[in-house]
């Protein structure tokens, strides 16, 4: 007998190009995320073909959960186009031999960096968003045991003190995307970097979202149906960006995310971020429900608030 | 959220009376050691409410490691510690798990330590020193937090027309005044000083000695003071227990003990030092 | 343009082939050159790789132009699709055909010092005449009367003997139980094993740079090389069905000690070891091995500090991450610091905030 009798037939690559073993320890990390929501659950992230950084975290995770029967979108910025959700499309269809689509109501695993797109997810659904930094506690201290420690105690008191100083320094919260919320009623997490106009869309979702940091190797989750809610004071609320007034230059809507797009003159011209449901639009002339509707209000009555600005 | 406007106040003493009431913190039987040294050997520490309670010796005395244990920041190796506090009147709170018993340092007791680089953040702003002690225990409103830093500073008698300067710009003193303010934020039942007003000027020593017996009078603070300076205690302790390699060696009044000290230790301290 | 256009997958594919007419033709032939010529390159990028494989690891250079960080992330990624088929038993320094074996301790040592095929005393001059084609073929080796020894006793076991240094407990460990930095989630205080399993595929350049600041003076270490040895170990296995051990190859491996003093009871030893020769990487790294069980405040002191920045492939992928669009935070970012500008600087209000405050971060970047 040789080693080459016992050993398979060699294959280039796994199903889903991790091994067995890394993918089963990636499910199982996956469901104590899901049992304890928001909690950032340490696995030994695997390398891919793919820089560190450039979603290493998110491949894992979609490469964990597809299989042939699954439809897979993939975004970055919101653009299904974008060179980088390209190149992740092609290497988790090349490697498992599932479904693409850029119709988010059809994707049973959509991956996206930095965004969660106009359209309603549902049940049955689970969003992965690509993180880069984990640990919402990184402006109270840089190191992750300390952190970790300060999350097992709810010690949060630095992190609200940061909110604080921000209000009498600015008269406003400062946080641009990555806006630290608490989940459940227990853990902060940082949402990943998804604008501000997306955080609400955690709140009491009917989707899975899964959140992974390759490099940092850490995962965590928002159950369906769990609260999220950004980090404010009772009296400052949690402000979206405010895009009033801006219109698609391609489709004419206004009251979804815009990408800004400095013209020569100086003046600025805007466009649907979410290219999916831009093309949708273009299509067929309607969309499936959206998290804003046509007035910018928000699906959840009363979740957000006028702004305030404090008084010192 | 937290409502700390209606937090019950120390029990009030008009003339001198039989005290009926049980101490206010009783701390028994405490052995702390660290490595080969035993910091702590069998101290015992009483307080009753609205007394103050000084704790001298010299530096190795080991009076800063009992104000720690007092503080719930460490806990010995053995000794029990209670407060009588609603919910807690007779729980050993070192047999509590780290949690509990962080829930209850921050609610009750306050602590200004000699190095104000231990006690505060000195770079953000000192309203923001005083304010995380309320974010800690769960204040959520931004206009609540303004008023009780404000309210905080001013009993500390702290300037407020600075009270967004960080406390690295500040003197010294002002910078004992920040911590006070953030020592008193959640109105503790307890107070622990440990030597407040060392290092400081001798005038801005009598300012802040000052701000420490009117507040202790018009609140009635039951106040743990370590230090090692005799003038201190004079000023503000009813009695005082004397420390030295880690033991009690005597204690009693204060006048008493300064006056009249029986333990040739306790002699030699008041001798050198007044 | 860049993005957000039809056909980013075009796109990409008209990148890659200006790249590959860049580099030109990958053949057999070049490959093998490779891994024939550049044996140090080879064992860099085979150590940090964590995967040896002379002519995985000299395909990947080939392909990738030479980009040593790439093709550290190509091998990383195709050790992750391997199935793990047994762990080899632990190679013990006993049994590695000890080619190189050096200690700047001693003047001599039992077994002597065996330099080995080194440049460390050749003259750095450009060979120019290989360029003119003038060059003659040196490479014939005369062989000497005696052979080397392939074994060699370790100095540190004298050391040990003159009570200079602690005594080592031997564990009794199946390998399969040993912790795996590959396999295991790393939280710290880390174990051994991951320390030094880090160390051994760091980043040689990170680990050069905390060491050298630890050898400067900021650390406490002024370390002696106390023993450095270059082999070639077999990697041995047992057989499933018939439990015989045999051989499954052999590869290069490189171990290095350092010492220092410091305590009462004689002297610390740091130690390091890698897949292939790497000597820079095992000197410094050895260095950080005592380093981090030093007390803060400097970053070499710390674990955790060490073992994150100087893994490879997670800084140089991050490093290059920020080459990826990030317009969306951008925008997020432009709107919180229009707000801020509107709300201090417009005509109605013209406050300015302290300076006396420092600047206030965001909680994420």
């Amino acid at each position: 007998m040789t080693l080459q009798e016992l050993a398979q037939p060699r294959q280039d690559y796994s199903y889903a190009f991790m091994d067995a073993y890394a993918k089963r320890e990636l499910r199982r990390r996956i469901l104590k995320a899901i049992a304890i929501p928001g909690y950032q659950v340490p696995y030994a992230s695997r390398e891919l073909p793919i820089a560190r950084g450039w979603g290493t975290g998110g491949l894992q995770v979609s490469l964990s959960l597809v299989g042939p029967e699954s439809v897979v979108k993939v975004i970055d910025q919101g653009a299904d186009d974008s060179v980088n959700a390209a190149n992740l499309r092609r290497f988790i269809v090349r490697m498992s031999g599932a479904q693409t689509t850029t119709d988010t109501t059809k994707a049973t695993i959509l991956q996206s960096r930095h965004r969660i797109p106009e359209e309603i997810m549902g049940e049955g659904q689970a969003l992965v968003l690509q993180v880069p930094d984990p640990e919402p506690l990184r402006g109270v201290t840089a190191d992750m045991s300390k952190a970790a420690q300060l999350h097992a105690d709810m010690d949060y008191g630095q992190m609200w003190l940061l909110l604080y100083e921000q209000l009498v320094r600015y008269r406003q919260y400062i946080q641009g995307a990555s806006y630290p919320s608490l989940v459940n009623r227990r853990y902060v997490i940082s949402p990943s970097p998804i604008p501000r106009w997306d955080t609400p869309k955690l709140h009491q979702a009917a989707h899975l979202t899964l959140l992974s940091a390759g490099r940092e190797k850490r995962l965590y989750a928002v159950p369906p149906y769990t609260d999220v809610q950004p980090l404010e004071f009772s009296d400052v609320p949690f402000q979206i960006e405010n895009q009033q007034g801006w219109v698609c230059q391609t489709t004419g809507i206004e009251n979804k995310f815009m990408n800004e797009l400095p013209q020569a003159d100086g003046t600025s011209q805007y466009e649907l971020s979410d290219s999916g449901y831009a093309e949708k639009l273009a299509s067929t002339g309607t969309t499936d429900a959206t998290y804003y509707d046509d007035q910018g209000h928000f699906y959840h009555a009363g979740y957000l608030k006028p702004p305030v600005l404090p008084t010192l | 959220m937290l409502d700390i406007s209606n937090r019950p106040s120390s029990p009030h003493f008009d003339a001198p009376q039989l005290v009926t009431t049980p101490p206010l913190l009783r701390a028994t039987g405490l052995h702390k050691r660290y490595g080969r040294i035993e910091a702590v050997v069998d101290v015992n520490v009483e307080a009753y409410a609205g007394e103050v309670v000084g704790i001298v010796g010299e530096s190795g005395s080991g009076k800063s490691t009992v104000l720690r244990l007092l503080n719930l920041e460490d806990t010995p190796d053995s000794g029990t510690y209670t407060l009588d506090l609603p919910g807690m009147a007779d729980q050993d709170l070192y047999a509590l798990d780290r949690f509990a018993r962080r829930t209850i340092q921050i609610m009750n007791i306050g602590v200004v330590y000699q190095n104000p680089h231990l006690g505060l953040r000195m770079r953000f702003t000192s309203s923001g020193n005083v304010a995380e002690r309320l974010l800690i225990a769960g204040e959520r409103s931004f206009a609540t937090l303004r008023q009780a830093a404000r309210e905080s500073l001013a009993t500390s008698e702290f300037p407020l027309d600075r009270m967004d300067d960080p406390p690295r710009v500040l003197s010294g003193g002002m910078q004992q005044r920040v911590q006070l303010a953030k020592a008193l934020a959640l109105k503790p039942a307890l107070l622990l000083l440990d030597e407040p007003t060392t290092g400081l000027d001798v005038s801005v020593q009598a300012l802040v000695l000052d701000t420490l017996k009117q507040l202790q009078r018009e609140r009635h603070m039951t106040i743990v003071l370590v230090s090692h300076d005799l003038g201190v205690i004079r000023t503000l302790a009813d009695r005082v227990m004397v420390m030295r390699h880690g033991r009690v060696v005597e204690q009693g009044l204060t006048d008493q003990i300064l006056e009249d000290p029986q333990n040739a230790y306790t002699q030699q301290l008041v001798h050198a030092k007044l | 343009m860049y993005v957000a256009t039809r056909g980013g997958e075009e796109a990409i594919q008209h990148a890659e082939q200006l790249y590959k007419a860049m580099i030109g033709k990958l053949t057999r032939e070049n490959i093998q050159v490779i891994q024939q010529q550049l044996p140090y390159l080879l064992d860099k990028v085979m150590g940090e790789g964590s995967l040896y494989a002379p002519e995985l690891a000299a395909l990947a250079l080939a392909q990738t132009g030479g980009d040593v960080y790439e093709a550290v992330l190509l091998l990383r990624a195709y050790r992750s699709t391997q199935p793990r088929i047994a762990y080899a038993a632990p190679i013990s320094p006993d049994n590695v055909l000890t080619v190189r074996r050096i200690s700047a301790s001693f003047k001599d040592i039992p077994g002597g010092q065996i330099l080995g095929p080194t440049l460390d005393y050749s003259h750095r001059l450009l060979r120019l005449d290989v360029l003119d084609g003038l060059s003659e073929d040196d490479t014939a080796a005369v062989e000497a009367d005696t052979p080397a020894s392939p074994t060699y006793p370790a100095v540190a076991d004298w050391l040990r003997s003159q009570n200079l240094l602690s005594p080592v407990e031997m564990q009794q460990i199946d390998p399969v139980a040993i912790p795996d930095v590959t396999t295991d989630a790393v939280l710290f205080p880390a174990p051994r094993a991951h320390r030094l399993q880090a160390l051994a595929r760091a980043d040689t350049g990170g680990v050069l740079a905390l060491g050298y600041a630890s050898m400067r003076g900021y650390g406490l270490i002024h370390p002696t090389v106390n023993e450095l040895r270059l082999g070639h170990a077999e990697v041995e296995m047992t057989h499933p069905l018939t439990g015989v051990p045999f051989s499954a190859g052999r590869v290069r491996v490189s171990q290095g000690e350092v010492i220092t003093s410091g305590e009462k009871n004689g002297y610390q030893l740091g130690f390091a070891a890698t897949l292939g020769w790497n000597e820079i990487k095992l000197i410094a790294a050895s260095t950080l091995d005592l380093e981090m069980n030093n007390r803060e405040p400097h970053p070499a002191h710390s674990e955790e500090f060490v073992m994150y920045h100087t893994e490879s492939v997670e800084a140089s992928g991050f490093c290059i991450h920020f080459k990826l669009p990030h317009y969306v935070t951008f925008a997020s970012s432009m709107d919180s610091v229009r707000k801020v500008i509107s709300t201090f600087y417009s005509s109605e209000a013209p406050a300015t905030p302290s300076s006396d405050l420092e600047t206030i971060r965001q909680v994420q970047p």
